[in-house]
């Protein structure tokens, strides 16, 4: 009798105790964080008043895509205003991610994306600070970034067929090709939950042909294309000989792998393709607001543009030109709508994924 | 007497504090989330999240899964814990250490390797081109369990050898006297003996498999096999991000695990003997010979292979690539991507010793606190301590991305007078709460079979508590604080989900250098690091292995 009551008091202390915890570490949670926005913003602006120019401090930027590229871009940037930049490297996935779990006491100042949509997605949830006044903005392509200046995109990728240069000798010219039996269970394509710019081809290519769109798509399934994770992860078993083809591959890749000397080639087929966009942004709760903006000036500056035509990327800057590989008007593009491609990325992602399981 | 109670409460307190700060308030934090999405109440939004995207075939998936590699870990485990316990070869000690490898390995990179080796082209068809059937068999589900498998056996090997020694020889030469055969003698004496080793040791394997993502992202994804964490992550790390979603899923997750550890623990309670008596023990360790001693050898040499040597081999081939397009070539070869490695001051020097002083500080850590928290929960008797035991268990149930997703809104909101996140400490926090488990499992099990008499006998002979503490309990449960640490340290060096969303931005460890140069398409630089750190890893063990060898406990 004496141990059931000693039971069941201490499991009623421990309810009673972790409740408390729980409610009381939640209703003050969500006080503040409506709150907090408030000060930080007024002590950005006074800070900006105060200093026209950046001096030194930092900078936290949180950048997808290659590894190398962020990496020169921050050096050159460092040594050219003194501001130490603290890199984090991911996938898109992973920085929106981050960036969640940091919603409350978010430290990023600045976010380069692989992805133009989900630049688009924070736009629109107000989570960027526009800055119209950005030097060079009026060079790059209107059609990839915000005219608000909310976000720009300093580069982008073409998505092409890109083959394996031993195993196929005379490579497919169109999308059509991909689902005859030539190319059976030789094709991979990237996982569009986890590329965005596979989901940016995939929108796209819906976008300009509407829902018989999907007809091709069913026809990839039939003829045994795998879909297989991100786009290094599609690309790798291509280089391996174990997959011959990855359908909707991000060029860059393509044209840094087959320099280091892989059998790798790439072709942009005839009817047309997506230049997928890399979009930069300040968010609005950024502590470094003027060294953000001398970031995204750095990154539009020729300086910087070089940088990205170097990386085997398209510049984002109109007026300048890749020597390493096909520019913007060597490259057939479908004619997409992006804001059609922003509305329906989440349902069309999730079709895909069931389709392709 | 009284001493020993007040010491008691104030551990189980002390211990449920920690807990409910660490573990229980970030958990809560998840569950909030997913019940308040978008900033509004939503009782519903679970329930929808799980009728709504067919997770019962899900769900059953992982099950399956989680039921076929217990079966597989345990043929693997149990024979090779019946030789290392009870024969010579035992006595080959560098045995253990060289079978922490495959647990030492991220299993992403585990997969990896099988899939290099059999795929396509792989490294077995450019020896044997005819093998090619073989590359259709293994890509199927029981290629899945076998490479599951044959990552998780050594922790169960671990326990059961542990548990095989402790039952000694006595027990089995008393029945021998009485006339039992071998076979009797191991159905009614060692059989129920072994039991509640077996069982903690099944479930934490269980757990393991269904929370395990790196083997179905890699994997399991090839071959069309989705399970419960692979949809967790997807919600979680791609977009559109989902939180709501992810915590429901993990609250299933969640419900399995805890069902798992309920018929673990009730069973553990009924089969728990005492072992460790004050008699002093000899166990007879059989000599091997002829056809029985082949036999052991070779079943070795298989589990060996299979284990460290294929996966090994494609990890060591693809880290010496010029051209992966190349294939297996001499003139293919080199240490190029070992020098770019290993110069001095270059980031993945950097990466290496960050995680080696986050692995040493979070290891220790743990085995303090673990330690604690196992002699707070001593036999479960009382409710309380139940209670901490299933608390301190939590953080291997919950996938780990939950569980850091969970730490990271705790440590991070801005109610918090001191924010952790972004920071070294928060990192080393992370890595205790996400390992914790295996400290308090390995103390538990070698305390709970010591015999209580032992302590009657200190206290006798006017030992105080902390002397007591000093020259019965610590010596008697230092194998398991020992075994919690490696096993601590070893994981720690290899985390991978939790640190891509904790370290702070521009510090990496060696598991997300190895992740970025896979996102980068820079394997073979990946691979190396792979070597590189799982080779220091193995060198240090075997170092603490040698200096151990003078410390025979409870041997012959």
């Amino acid at each position: 009798m004496l141990g059931m009551n000693t039971r069941k008091k201490s499991a009623m202390l421990l309810l009673t105790a972790v409740m408390s915890i729980s409610l009381f570490g939640c209703s003050t949670g969500n006080t503040t964080t409506g709150n907090a926005a408030q000060p930080a913003g007024e002590g950005n602006t006074a800070a900006a008043a105060e200093t026209t120019k950046p001096a030194g401090g930092k900078l936290v930027l949180y950048s997808a895509g290659p590894q190398k590229l962020a990496d020169n871009i921050v050096s050159g940037f460092t040594d050219k205003t003194g501001i130490e930049v603290e890199m984090f490297q991911g996938t898109t996935g992973k920085i929106l991610a981050r960036m969640e779990a940091e919603k409350s006491n978010p430290v990023a100042d600045v976010v380069i994306l692989a992805s133009l949509p989900s630049a688009q997605a924070l736009k629109a949830d107000g989570l960027t600070m526009p800055y119209p006044d950005a030097a060079n903005a009026d060079k790059l392509n209107k059609d990839w970034s915000d005219a608000e200046g909310n976000y720009f995109s300093s580069s982008a990728s073409a998505l092409g067929i890109v083959y394996n240069t031993k195993l196929v000798s005379t490579p497919p010219t169109s999308w059509a090709e991909l689902a005859t039996p030539a190319w059976k269970d030789a094709v991979n394509i990237p996982d569009p939950t986890l590329s965005g710019s596979a989901l940016d081809f995939i929108t796209g290519y819906l976008s300009a042909n509407g829902e018989k769109g999907w007809d091709l798509l069913s026809a990839y399934k039939a003829n045994g294309v795998a879909m297989a994770g991100a786009n290094q992860e599609a690309l790798d078993p291509v280089i391996t000989g174990a997959k011959s083809i990855v359908a909707a591959g991000v060029d860059y890749m393509a044209y840094s792998s087959k320099a280091k000397g892989e059998p790798l080639d790439i072709v942009y087929p005839e009817e047309g393709t997506v230049i997928s966009p890399r979009p930069a942004a300040i968010l609005k709760s950024s502590p470094n607001v003027e060294n953000a903006k001398a970031f995204i000036d750095y990154l539009l500056s020729d300086e910087a543009q070089k940088l990205v035509a170097d990386a085997y990327l398209i510049p984002g800057r109109e007026d300048i030109e890749a020597t390493n590989r096909a520019n913007v008007k060597d490259i057939p593009q479908l004619k997409v709508d992006w804001n059609w491609m922003s509305e329906h990325g989440e349902e069309t992602a999730a079709r895909f994924s069931e389709t392709f399981k | 007497m009284d001493n020993n109670r007040i010491f008691r409460r104030v551990g189980v307190i002390l211990a449920l504090f920690l807990l409910t700060i660490s573990i229980g308030v970030p958990l809560l934090l998840i569950f909030w989330q997913s019940v308040y999405p978008d900033g509004q109440w939503d009782w519903m939004a679970p329930i929808r999240t799980i009728t709504g995207h067919h997770l019962s075939g899900v769900l059953l998936n992982s099950v399956w899964l989680g039921i076929c590699v217990v079966a597989v870990t345990t043929l693997l485990a149990l024979p090779l814990a019946w030789m290392m316990a009870k024969t010579r070869m035992g006595e080959h000690r560098w045995v253990d250490v060289i079978l922490m490898i495959p647990f030492m390995t991220p299993p992403y990179i585990g997969s990896m390797g099988w899939i290099l080796f059999m795929q396509k082209g792989g490294y077995l068809q450019q020896w044997v081109p005819s093998s090619a059937g073989w590359s259709e068999l293994f890509f199927s589900f029981w290629g899945m369990v076998l490479i599951m498998s044959l990552h998780l056996f050594p922790f169960l090997y671990l326990l059961l050898r542990d548990a095989l020694i402790r039952i000694g020889g006595n027990l089995e030469e008393a029945g021998a006297v009485h006339g039992a055969r071998a076979g009797y003698r191991f159905r009614r004496i060692i059989l129920p003996l072994l039991l509640s080793s077996y069982g903690m040791g099944i479930m934490l394997v269980f757990v393991k498999t269904i929370a395990e993502f790196g083997t179905p992202a890699t994997f399991g994804r090839k071959i069309g096999y989705y399970v419960m964490t692979s949809e967790i992550h997807k919600y979680i790390s791609s977009w559109p991000i989902d939180f709501g979603k992810a915590t429901s899923l993990a609250s299933v997750l969640l419900s399995v695990c805890l069902v798992m550890w309920y018929m673990q623990s009730a069973m553990s309670r009924k089969f728990t003997y005492r072992l460790v008596g004050g008699k002093g023990q000899r166990s007879k360790r059989y000599s091997l010979r002829g056809g029985a001693g082949w036999l052991c050898g070779v079943y070795l040499a298989i589990l060996l292979i299979l284990s460290i040597g294929i996966p090994y081999f494609s990890i060591i081939a693809a880290s010496t690539m010029k051209l992966r397009g190349s294939g297996i070539a001499f003139d293919n070869l080199t240490l190029d991507h070992y020098k770019e490695l290993l110069s001095w001051g270059s980031v993945s020097m950097k990466a290496i010793g960050n995680s080696l002083g986050l692995s040493l500080a979070a290891s220790t850590v743990a085995v303090i606190i673990g330690t604690g928290f196992a002699l707070a929960i001593g036999r479960s008797s009382s409710f309380m301590q139940r209670v901490i035991d299933l608390f301190s268990l939590l953080p291997n149930t919950v996938p780990g991305i939950v569980m850091v997703v969970g730490l990271i809104l705790f440590w991070n909101s801005p109610w918090m007078p001191v924010t952790l996140y972004n920071t070294y400490g928060m990192v080393v926090l992370t890595y205790v709460v996400l390992f914790l488990p295996y400290t308090v499992q390995y103390v538990k099990s070698s305390f709970t079979q010591i015999d209580g008499t032992l302590f009657q006998a200190g206290q006798v002979f006017g030992g105080k508590p902390l002397y007591i503490l000093r020259r019965i309990l610590i010596p008697l449960i230092l194998p398991g604080m020992l075994a919690g640490w490696m096993m601590t340290f070893t994981i720690a060096t290899r985390e991978l989900v939790g640190s891509l969303l904790i370290l702070p931005p521009s510090m990496q460890t060696s598991a997300t250098y190895i992740f970025a140069q896979f996102e980068q398409g820079q394997v073979s630089l990946g691979m190396a690091m792979a070597v590189v750190t799982v080779g220091m890893t193995v060198l240090m063990l075997l170092g603490i292995e040698l200096l151990n060898s003078k410390r025979k406990w409870n041997a012959s």
